[in-house]
């Protein structure tokens, strides 16, 4: 990686992935990562451990807790 | 302006997600309970507050962070900054990348990102400092935009960037020191 473009584009990782740049931006990045291999795949290791982390993070619940959650709510209800 | 007769109807969709949120938090499920029953009761009483097609999820999030921060943030011996030292950015796929071929990177790579299980991410997160913990929860876990996170926590769209910035960096150096103790890197890549 080498480059004021590379630069440029790392600058911008985490916008472009998070989907928070311009649309003229992130045409200049996608471009700029068609030429640069480096950068292609610095992207995308980025990517693929957002995905893990967001899949990993997720938390099973207790379909008891969702049921008293419901009663909870119902009581408030009652009383109100 | 919602009707409290359809709250459960509509908010219990979003239980699940705010149970998650809420471990991540409060570090045990105890906790995650108190927290997520708090946050429906309270939305439930203030429910005629919210403007129907406004943004539920986001409504529900402040009112849960809010009420964490309430409640369980009084441990200010937990430190509130991240101490990046060293750390640059991309801190993880630079250090797998220090490999000789490509090729060979690229099998770290995989083996790093199957091999972390879901304990060494959730420590990596519940470990941040709360300053950075909830960005990078509302924008990792729950895909909020930075403009809702903004909402949510009640600080500038620019803090919210630097905050998460910082924030996925921290995770980075954990997730590295995880991969390193799992023996997912080649003998050698590590760093002192």
């Amino acid at each position: 990686m080498s480059g004021h473009e590379c630069d440029d584009a790392l600058t911008n990782l985490y916008q472009y992935l998070d989907r928070e740049i311009e649309a003229s931006t992130t045409e200049v990045i996608r471009a700029h990562l068609e030429d640069c291999s480096g950068c292609l795949k610095s992207f995308d290791f980025e990517a693929r451990l957002q995905i893990v982390v967001r899949e990993r993070l997720a938390e099973d619940v207790p379909d008891e807790f969702l049921q008293r959650l419901r009663d909870a709510i119902a009581r408030e209800a009652a009383s109100s | 302006m919602a009707d409290q007769a359809n709250f459960e109807q509509d908010a219990m969709q979003y239980a699940r997600q705010l149970y998650s949120a809420a471990m991540r938090m409060t570090r045990n499920p105890s906790d995650a309970e108190d927290l997520v029953q708090e946050t429906f009761l309270k939305a439930y009483r203030a429910y005629h507050t919210f403007e129907e097609g406004t943004n539920l999820k986001a409504w529900l999030y402040r009112i849960l962070t809010n009420t964490y921060i309430n409640k369980y943030r009084k441990d200010s011996r937990r430190p509130s900054e991240v101490d990046l030292g060293s750390v640059e950015d991309l801190y993880l796929y630079r250090n797998i990348g220090s490999e000789e071929s490509a090729e060979a990177a690229r099998t770290t790579e995989d083996r790093v990102l199957d091999g972390l299980v879901e304990s060494d991410i959730k420590k990596a997160v519940e470990d941040l400092p709360e300053n950075f913990r909830l960005p990078v929860l509302l924008a990792d876990l729950e895909g909020f935009s930075y403009k809702e996170i903004s909402d949510i926590l009640d600080i500038p769209i620019g803090t919210v960037m630097s905050r998460l910035h910082r924030g996925r960096k921290a995770m980075q150096k954990s997730l590295w020191e995880y991969a390193v103790k799992r023996g997912l890197v080649p003998e050698g890549a590590e760093r002192p």
